[in-house]
């Protein structure tokens, strides 16, 4: 052993055996160890490289939709009806707060001051651990995330996430609600127009696909981003006009509240030369911008019910139910404009025809007599009268003329049916407009309807009885009845925009098939226009308005399998009319489902369903751009002419030329004011008020209720008070006319001398019945 | 006498100070390469944690981890050189002094040491933290060695040869596991099989060790449901719901996802807060993503000649105590890299080992530095 001096320690060199150990840690250590590493990373890096790459890529990949924004409706004059404004939706992601240390207290208690929410529950979204997408609250108003943003800002939390949505609003709230539907909370189309042109509203959203960090969020530098760029919904133009859908719905609401309608209402308005649907309306409706809620009655409903629940269900599911489109119906006196066209048409009828009507008609196949509804009969009828009268013995020899199978063979030229070649079978049809939950008819099958045996089914058809069919089915085959023979299919969507405005789609109107000749469809507008415009035998003439040409027929359908079943009678009445008579554009349908007996009106299509009709027309008719005629002989109106300045004798004159009563006030001799203002057109007999030195007081007067009174009564009534009538009803010569509306509600502040419009309903005893 | 036999006799100096040898240039410039890798690694793998900051230390500064770690690793390289020209005499002479040091440095732990998640392993002094058990890693190779150098001839025997490292071992150990600190007792204990491996001591002591401690293994396997979880979650880290499990998974699609030649530097996405650990103990997975199997290969590559070389300058070593203290610290290095890279691809079960030159952590960094500079005086003394 050797010893270094300095150091006086021990110095020896490794012997052999540590070097011969420390060689064998070389190999192991410095080669075969690292071979084995490099061995263990080939097989992750290299064999196995795909699967371990998918599953990173799949935590690393954030998928995001940027949804398209949805097409907007638009009516036919481009009135807006649904749009899609942008919102924000409101979530928190707890991760970030956790990691940032964020106060959850403040948070919780910022976000329910500000929205009114539950403080315990966002507390509660706050604290979920591992999450970074709690939803808070979704469409935000843009005051509550301009203060969201703020709080948000002011007190640097991250943890409160807005992201942009879009919220779909129906501007008009429920004008049309059945139409256009509404959306669910991802604006996916729910109901109506919405739902059914989902595909082109909703556009396809955009998707980018990137890498994010563990929190979701963009990596500090982009390395992969791949965009898939969606497509902007379509917009949609109507071919319903707001206006019309507007007064439609005023009328069927306020018949339903007069005649105490328990079951609801529909109407349909409808280009009669296109097959456009002009107005689709139903009552109950709903407000598509919330769409869950319900009405004060419904709420009671469920207030009372064991299964407020399903009360609650069972009232939306009804609001939201479209009557005009999903309800079918027999329709009673209104399919004898069918029966009638065929007659026509096929030369079983014309203009001379007669008809007997001795109050019942027997049929071969059946027991008992078919009744007319005028107990006592009609006697002997043109065909025009025969319409005029609504006679169903008439209407029985009529059908029975044309024959079961030609009238089968027209029931399906109108569209009422469609034959499938097995003749023991039900039949049925659609429309084939462009809107889900259409009903379909149900009819007879043909051995049924053609057994020469029992005619029984062919003579109910004749007056509209014993079959179903949808409101729809019918203005669409009474359209074709009036518009020269033409069946067009029905659409509401005419128009699809692209986002630039340009047009990507449009509708050309379809004619299905002509079904009866141009002649025969002016001889049926000419008889229809005479139901209405007759003030002595018309049974619609409580539709007519003065000054225009309007056509129709009632409806009064009882509901017989109700009858059968329960004993109950439970009544539709109806009324299709259409304008201007000679050349129609407009054909208008409504229905009122069950009348209460208690309302003080007759139930009947002629005393509930035409009034309404006239109504609506003489809102639409001057709307749509039409100028009444007057025929002046007919008029009972006067002109009221400018007396000012004229001695009071000279003014006495001119009144008393027109036919206008006078009242004076005042000692004067010239006459230095008037009530009504020159140029009013106002009932003859009124009483005019001439001011002679003295000047008319400014104060104003209360408008009192007129339904239900006559109108010379309310003329004179409203003559103390200085407020004038003139009716858009035409006048009957029996004074059996009552009002039935005004043109200002009951309650209004109006200055006197101002002119109220009245419409009147004919309500002679002789003419009631169920027609 | 070896300073005689100094090759570079140019290198004299005036005064009577000792002459020494030139350091070996192919180990320094391996380190460097490779500490400056590291830091290059500890910058990418770091900005974006660093960035976010959501553990709340960063303040949002993207290059915080960098800068400490740079000025650690300039403080360290200047420590290396002081470490490589202080003579190994020196290291001798105080080589037991520094076992004293540390023992005393490890009791005081457990009582005035801070705490880190649950574990109780750093001494807090002003301005720096120092872990004693990286320290004691090093006395444990210097007093081996001297022990080993002045035993030698009896290694053979059990009173001489395996009682004394026994008895120290088992007080380093001890003390560890009241910290506890489970990786740097098995660091701890392999690199004293290593030392006396190389001292002569007969190798059925080492057959009787291995069964020893495998049975120690499996009580603890049975009687610690904690460490038995450890094994299933290494077994099948898929099926694990663990921290553990969630780790290795996450170090696994990074490696994996770095493929043949990986994303490119910088571009790592799992260290977007999905891998834990990425500057630290996983920080080999980032490396892996950006720069493949190639770049791991490159690296595995730089280390294993590192660690070779060291060999050679231990067995170029003209005293046993230079070549064991050379062969134990090298053995250390190879210890650490082999559990470290065996970890992150779930070669063998998760347990937290640092990764030499790469990982972040001062002390460490220095520590291990020290340690090259002790190998870089050694060769100063090399015969070839």
């Amino acid at each position: 052993m050797k010893f270094n001096r300095e150091s006086r320690e021990p110095v020896s060199k490794p012997n052999s055996q540590m070097l011969r150990r420390t060689l064998f840690l070389m190999a192991v250590c410095g080669v075969f160890a690292f071979l084995l590493l490099l061995t263990r990373l080939y097989k992750i890096q290299i064999i196995d490289h795909e699967f371990y790459e998918e599953r990173a890529m799949s935590q690393q990949m954030r998928e995001n939709k940027s949804s398209a924004a949805r097409g907007s409706i638009y009516d036919r004059k481009m009135n807006p009806l649904a749009l899609s404004a942008p919102v924000d939706n409101l979530y928190l992601s707890p991760g970030e707060i956790d990691s940032r240390h964020e106060d959850r207290e403040l948070i919780a208690k910022g976000l329910s001051d500000i929205l009114d929410l539950d403080y315990e529950e966002v507390l509660k979204k706050s604290s979920e651990k591992g999450s970074y997408y709690v939803t808070v609250k979704r469409k935000l108003s843009r005051e509550e995330s301009d203060k969201v943003r703020k709080f948000k800002t002011d007190n640097d939390l991250r943890g409160i996430r807005l992201e942009p949505d879009s919220k779909r609003y129906y501007p008009n709230s429920s004008l049309a609600c059945h139409v256009l539907g509404f959306v669910g909370m991802d604006n996916q189309g729910l109901e109506g127009i919405e739902a059914r042109y989902e595909s082109a509203l909703g556009g396809t959203e955009g998707r980018t696909l990137r890498l994010t960090n563990a929190y979701g969020t963009d990596l500090l530098f982009k390395q992969f981003e791949e965009h898939c760029p969606g497509e902007e919904g379509l917009s949609l133009v109507l071919s319903l006009d707001s206006g019309i859908q507007y007064f439609v719905e005023k009328h069927l609401k306020q018949a339903v509240e007069d005649y105490d309608i328990q079951n609801g209402a529909g109407a349909i308005a409808m280009d009669v030369n296109t097959g456009g649907i002009l107005a689709m309306a139903s009552i109950d409706g709903f407000d598509p911008n919330n769409f869950l809620a319900v009405s004060d009655d419904a709420q009671a409903k469920i207030a009372a019910s064991n299964d407020p629940e399903g009360e609650l269900r069972a009232q939306q599911l009804k609001q939201w139910r479209n009557k005009a489109l999903s309800d079918s119906y027999e329709p009673g006196s209104t399919f004898k404009i069918i029966t009638l066209s065929m007659a026509l048409e096929d030369g079983a009828a014309d203009l001379n025809s007669s008809y007997y009507c001795g109050g019942s008609v027997n049929v071969r196949g059946r027991t008992s007599p078919i009744r007319c509804w005028k107990h006592g009969g009609h006697g002997s009828q043109t065909l025009t009268q025969a319409v005029q009268h609504s006679c169903n013995a008439a209407f029985v020899n009529i059908g029975l003329q044309v024959g079961a199978e030609r009238f089968y063979d027209y029931l399906e030229a109108f569209g009422f049916l469609e034959k499938t070649g097995d003749k023991d079978e039900s039949l049925t049809a659609k429309s084939g407009i462009d809107l889900s939950g259409e009903t379909g008819s149900i009819f007879w099958s043909e051995n049924v309807f053609c057994s020469p045996k029992n005619l029984s089914q062919l003579a109910a058809a004749s007056f509209g009885q014993t079959f179903t069919i949808s409101p729809l089915q019918l203005i669409t085959a009474v359209s074709a009845c009036i518009n020269g023979g033409k069946l067009m299919k029905p659409y509401v969507v005419e128009k699809m925009l692209n986002e630039d405005g340009t047009v990507a789609y449009e509708r050309k109107p379809q004619e299905v098939r002509r079904v009866i000749s141009e002649e025969t469809s002016a001889k049926v507008r000419q008889i229809l226009e005479s139901v209405v415009g007759d003030p002595k035998e018309g049974t619609g003439k409580n539709a007519a308005v003065r000054g225009y040409r309007i056509g129709g027929k009632t409806g009064t359908s009882e509901k017989v399998n109700l009858e059968a079943t329960t004993g109950k009678k439970e009544y539709i009445v109806s009324f299709i009319g259409f304008a201007p008579a000679d050349d129609p554009k407009i054909a208008l349908l409504i229905f009122l489902d069950t009348p209460s007996d208690k309302s003080g009106v007759y139930v009947s299509g002629g005393q509930m369903a035409a009034p309404t009709v006239g109504k609506m027309f003489a809102d639409i008719l001057p709307y749509m751009g039409f100028v009444p005629q007057f025929d002046e002989d007919e008029i009972n109106e006067a002109v009221v002419p400018n007396i000012v300045k004229m001695n009071l004798s000279d003014g006495e004159n001119a009144l008393y030329s027109q036919q206008l009563r006078y009242r004076v006030i005042g000692e004067g001799n010239t006459i230095n004011a008037q009530l009504p203002k020159a140029g009013s057109r106002i009932a003859k007999n009124s009483e005019v008020i001439i001011y002679a030195g003295e000047t008319p007081s400014e104060n104003m007067v209360t408008m009192p209720e007129l339904n239900g009174m006559g109108y010379d009564e309310a003329r004179d009534s409203l003559a103390e008070s200085g407020i004038y009538v003139r009716s858009l009803s035409p006048l009957s010569d029996g004074g059996t006319q009552k009002i039935v509306s005004q043109s200002l509600p009951a309650g209004t502040e109006i200055p006197r001398g101002s002119v109220i419009e009245l419409m009147l309903r004919d309500s002679d005893e002789e003419q009631l019945g169920k027609y | 006498m070896r300073y005689e036999s100094a090759r570079l006799a140019g290198f004299q100096s005036p005064a009577k100070k000792e002459l020494r040898g030139e350091l070996d240039m192919s180990f320094c410039i391996l380190v460097l390469v490779l500490l400056s890798m590291g830091l290059l690694m500890i910058l990418s793998s770091s900005f974006a944690r660093a960035y976010y900051d959501p553990g709340k230390v960063t303040g949002g500064k993207a290059g915080y981890f960098f800068i400490r770690q740079f000025i650690f690793a300039v403080a360290g390289t200047i420590l290396m050189f002081l470490a490589s020209k202080v003579p190994m005499r020196l290291y001798r002479k105080y080589a037991f002094h520094f076992l004293i040091f540390c023992i005393v440095l490890l009791l005081l732990v457990p009582f005035v040491g801070t705490k880190v998640n649950g574990s109780r392993r750093w001494l807090s002094l002003p301005g720096i933290r120092i872990q004693p058990s990286e320290l004691a890693k090093l006395a444990v190779i210097m007093s081996f060695a001297l022990l080993i150098s002045q035993k030698a001839g009896k290694m053979h025997s059990f009173k001489e040869g395996i009682l004394p490292f026994a008895g120290i071992l088992a007080l380093i150990v001890g003390l560890l596991m009241l910290e506890p600190h489970f990786s740097a007792s098995i660091i701890i204990i392999a690199i004293g099989g290593v030392m006396l491996f190389l001292g002569g001591v007969s190798l059925g002591w080492f057959i009787g060790a291995v069964a020893v401690l495998g049975s120690a293994l499996a009580v603890l396997l049975i009687f610690f449901p904690y460490a038995s979880e450890r094994i299933t979650t290494w077994l099948d880290p898929f099926a694990s719901s663990s921290d553990e499990g969630y780790q290795i998974i996450q170090s696994l699609y990074s490696i994996g996802s770095g493929g043949l030649s990986g994303l490119g530097f910088g571009k790592s996405v799992q260290k977007y807060m999905y891998l834990p650990e990425e500057h630290n103990d996983f920080i080999f997975s980032v490396y892996c993503e950006e720069m493949g199997f190639i770049g791991a290969a490159l690296l595995l590559s730089l280390f294993a000649l590192l660690i070779l070389r060291g060999y050679y300058i231990a067995l170029k070593c003209p005293d046993r105590f230079s070549f064991l203290v050379c062969a134990g610290i090298t053995s250390l290095l190879f210890i650490q890299i082999f559990l470290n890279v065996a970890v992150v691809t779930n070669l063998v079960p998760c347990t937290g080992i640092s990764l030499p030159f790469f990982s972040y952590g001062g002390t460490a960094l220095m520590t291990e530095l020290i340690e090259m500079g002790i190998i870089l005086s050694a060769s100063r003394d090399a015969v070839y």
